[in-house]
């Protein structure tokens, strides 16, 4: 596939914006820039060379507003939306696109809340075969995840032509996914953020949000506490991703993706995280240069000192990743029976499960969730979490004594038969969390 | 004398910051050492019994760990890896950028001479502890640091820049755009190298020939004389392990198949700069004692350039791989750009230099790249090189230099 020019709609987004830089860097590619406010899309340019670290790029990024639009579609190789989640819009801007097309150019949507078969039917009929689904994870430069998907009108060739374009030109690690709500990445790993969030408000006598964080923290596979990363993606953001599956898929999961009724009440209040400047935290500098992180107490609705939390099972596996002893590491926390370490381990368990669960049904192999939350997330991948877990235990003895209700919702021992070696090595996942020297 | 053989070996993810992660420098030697134990094929027991008759012992390379992570004495930290190593003699090797080469040189020594029948070499360094600034001035320390480093704000780079000045001084005749040009060309081949490997630290950033060709912009500044961010490597973290063994050993276990080191060269140039540029008024190189150490192994391996089929050099800057082409004898000195631009030396080319990435690809965690060279010339003389594997790859060099040019190390691997 030859594509040596691409139109971005949407680009004054944080998500236009980068995947632009994506295209013009390792795509080589004229890229027209196409927001509603050309003096918007102007002062995106200098963000958008800065996500890819590339001056060289500059010449390839041509600013346009929707005045504009027709010419720059019919001038395209490849149009890529990505404009508000919003059907309306989307539907119009599949109209105009779909009038000014070429016939042999690839159109994409950059959405994961709506259906991609909806968004397919905007277009006129003759097109509908070169449509796809084409999810990047923010930021694309860091997080080389894409979710590919198709719809029954895709043409399997021009599919076959686009993947190998994602992958070899722009890098991507290409994830085939059904046109499922919120697709596999989100799926699985909303899923724990959310339950997470429940466990918050479950567990808020003990501390809410930050004593969650603080057993799920980056010891456990992860970068970001899973709070933590709900406050920076934007609970508005995580609000709609659990609201879509929610009220779109059936699984044995079902209720871990309501909402909870303190994250409703924030979004409602505006705060969003960290991009309004607070939600589930929210961060204080004072003119001194000093500045104290707070979390939002769930009993009492105000923001409070976060608690540093000393869990003896954390503390000792915080130690041992230290050192490298992982093993020793995955000891503490199987031997370790105190509430806390029992809950974090049932996360990693019910994740794993999930993993294997969500694979089957939205995408279209095992490895497909492994390489989701290693590319998309940057969490350690679900076969690689198996594997570390089994480096001390019987993982499937382990998922019928620890998680017994699970077991009776979920055939466990048939999604069990798809565990295979991951190509992860779970070792760079977990991170000790403590300052070295 | 016994031959040396490469049992096998490995090397961490160049792009992990272990700083990030939280872990120490136990941590990093814990991970390579298992990893490259497992691959040459031996266990924690194997190296108890080999010690018991005073058969194995451990070479570690490591440049400057008393500055990044306050630490000396480096050679006795394998027995925190794991107590199979109490007693296994075990020291550590410096020379700056190529302390590794020196440790493999110091284990091949041993294991020609008959004395130990394994021995197991591991180049580490970790430097994302520091900001690059103080890192930066640390390295200063691989030049006479009170005249060309104490003080000046990253040290090397201004010197590789000097090498730059210095190249183009030596051939009046080579065009300076031409020149430029070609450094251009070798980053980017290092860049699409990196891609292929799996294990390098910038597999996943964009460079362009655009990108390298624009020095002096805001995403590629300038940081020693003509030479921009895109002429260097990146510092990073990683250690690289590589088990070599005598015949008797292979004999022993029935190995088949094992690479072997052919030859080696190993040249002190003088250490000061202008004091390097000086001695080569009479050489037609800009870098005589790097020739000289490739013409050394040459002669050892008994083979010449026409036999070698992969070349890993130490591109710390560009400037530093162009000046090896001559070295090795790929172009007449002060001919290099044809080898650059008649693709030569391309991944696809006749004489491809760098499949891993080298150093601009790979990432340059100091100590570790002389080890992690010499694990990737065994990887392409194996066919174990998987994305970047050259085929047919029989004979491979290395070249790994410390300091200005001044520590100069090559070793030749083939297959027996």
């Amino acid at each position: 596939m030859n594509i040596r020019t691409v139109i971005v709609i949407g680009v004054t987004g944080t998500m236009g914006a980068n995947i632009a830089g994506i295209f013009a860097s390792f795509g080589n590619a004229k890229v027209y820039c196409v927001g509603r406010d050309i003096e918007k899309v102007k002062k995106m340019i200098p963000r958008i060379v800065k996500s890819v670290k590339a001056d060289a790029i500059c010449h390839n990024l041509i600013p346009a507003d929707f005045s504009m639009l027709d010419s720059c579609v019919a001038d395209s190789d490849l149009i890529f939306e990505s404009s508000k989640e919003d059907l309306a819009v989307k539907a119009e801007i599949a109209t105009r696109v779909g009038r000014f097309m070429k016939p042999t150019a690839v159109s994409g949507t950059g959405s994961s809340g709506l259906s991609i078969t909806t968004i397919a039917e905007c277009y006129p009929e003759k097109l509908r075969h070169r449509f796809f689904g084409i999810h990047m994870f923010n930021p694309p430069y860091t997080l080389p995840l894409c979710e590919l998907s198709t719809t029954k009108y895709s043409d399997m060739g021009v599919k076959d032509e686009l993947k190998q374009y994602l992958k070899t030109v722009l890098h991507r690690t290409v994830v085939e996914v059904k046109d499922s709500p919120a697709f596999l990445g989100n799926r699985i790993g909303f899923q724990l953020i959310n339950e997470a969030a429940q466990y918050a408000e479950n567990y808020k006598d003990n501390g809410g949000i930050d004593y969650i964080d603080a057993l799920l923290g980056s010891f456990t596979g992860r970068t970001m506490a899973p709070l933590t990363t709900s406050d920076f993606v934007g609970l508005d953001v995580h609000k709609a991703i659990v609201d879509n599956i929610y009220a779109n898929t059936f699984d044995y999961n079902h209720e871990t993706f309501v909402l909870p009724e303190f994250i409703q009440k924030l979004v409602k209040d505006g705060k969003l995280g960290r991009k309004s400047g607070g939600g589930l935290y929210q961060r204080l500098s004072y003119e001194n240069g000093l500045a104290r992180q707070t979390v939002y107490d769930i009993n009492t609705g105000l923001y409070r000192d976060v608690i540093p939390y000393v869990f003896p099972f954390a503390d000792k596996m915080k130690r041992r990743i230290e050192e490298g002893d992982y093993q020793m590491a995955f000891e503490r926390l199987v031997d370790n029976h105190s509430q806390e370490a029992e809950i974090c381990l049932s996360f990693l368990l019910k994740y794993i499960i999930y993993s294997l669960y969500a694979a089957k049904e939205v995408g279209y192999d095992i490895t497909a969730a492994d390489d989701v939350m290693a590319t998309g997330f940057n969490w350690c991948p679900p076969l690689a979490m198996y594997q570390a877990l089994n480096t001390v235990a019987d993982v499937p003895e382990l998922i019928k004594t620890r998680l017994p209700e699970i077991c009776q919702k979920v055939d466990v021992d048939h999604l069990l038969t798809d565990v295979k070696p991951s190509k992860y090595d779970y070792r760079i996942y977990f991170k000790s969390g403590r300052k070295i020297g | 004398m016994s031959k040396v053989y490469i049992l096998g070996g490995a090397q961490t993810d160049f792009e992990r910051n272990w700083t990030k992660e939280g872990k120490s420098m136990v941590a990093l030697l814990k991970e390579a050492v298992v990893d490259g134990l497992t691959d040459a094929g031996l266990t924690f027991d194997d190296i108890k019994s080999l010690n018991r008759e005073n058969r194995i012992a451990c070479f570690v390379g490591n440049f400057i760990a008393e500055k990044y992570v306050d630490q000396g004495h480096l050679g006795a930290f394998l027995t925190e890896v794991n107590p199979a190593f109490y007693g296994v003699p075990s020291a550590r090797y410096e020379a700056a950028c190529a302390s590794s080469s020196v440790a493999i040189d110091a284990a091949a020594t041993k294991i020609r001479a008959e004395e130990y029948d394994v021995a197991i070499v591991v180049g580490w360094e970790l430097m994302k502890t520091v900001e690059s600034r103080v890192g930066g001035d640390y390295l200063g320390r691989a030049a006479y640091y009170d005249k060309e480093g104490r003080g000046i704000d990253l040290p090397f780079p201004k010197l590789f820049g000097k090498l730059a000045d210095e190249t183009l001084k030596k051939y009046p005749e080579l065009d300076e755009k031409r020149y430029m040009d070609a450094l251009a060309k070798i980053c980017v081949l290092n860049y699409e190298n990196a891609k292929r490997n799996p294990l390098a630290q910038t597999r996943k950033w964009f460079m362009s020939y655009e990108q390298a060709s624009a020095r002096n912009t805001e995403t590629n500044p300038l940081v020693g004389g003509r030479l921009s961010v895109s002429d260097c490597s990146q510092v990073t973290d990683g250690a690289a392990v590589v088990v070599l063994c005598s015949d008797r050993y292979i004999d022993e276990r029935g190995y088949k198949g094992k690479a072997i080191i052919k030859g080696y060269g190993h040249r002190t140039a003088p250490l000061l700069f202008d004091k390097k540029m000086a001695d080569n008024e009479y050489s037609e190189y800009v870098l005589p004692w790097t020739r000289q150490a490739v013409l050394d192994a040459y002669k050892r391996a008994g083979l010449n350039v026409d036999d070698i089929d992969v070349f890993e050099t130490h591109d710390c800057f560009t400037s530093s791989e162009y000046a090896a082409i001559s070295a090795f004898g790929l172009t007449e000195p002060g001919k290099e750009y044809e080898a650059v631009e008649a693709g030569l030396i391309a991944f696809d080319g006749k004489k491809p230099i760098n499949p891993s990435g080298g150093l601009i690809g790979c990432g340059h965690p100091v100590g570790a790249s002389g080890a992690r060279m010499l694990l990737d010339l065994n990887k392409q003389v194996t066919g174990t090189a998987g994305g970047y594997q050259i085929k047919g790859a029989k004979n491979v060099i290395m070249l790994n230099i410390g300091g200005s040019a001044t520590t100069n190390y090559v070793f030749i691997v083939g297959a027996e």
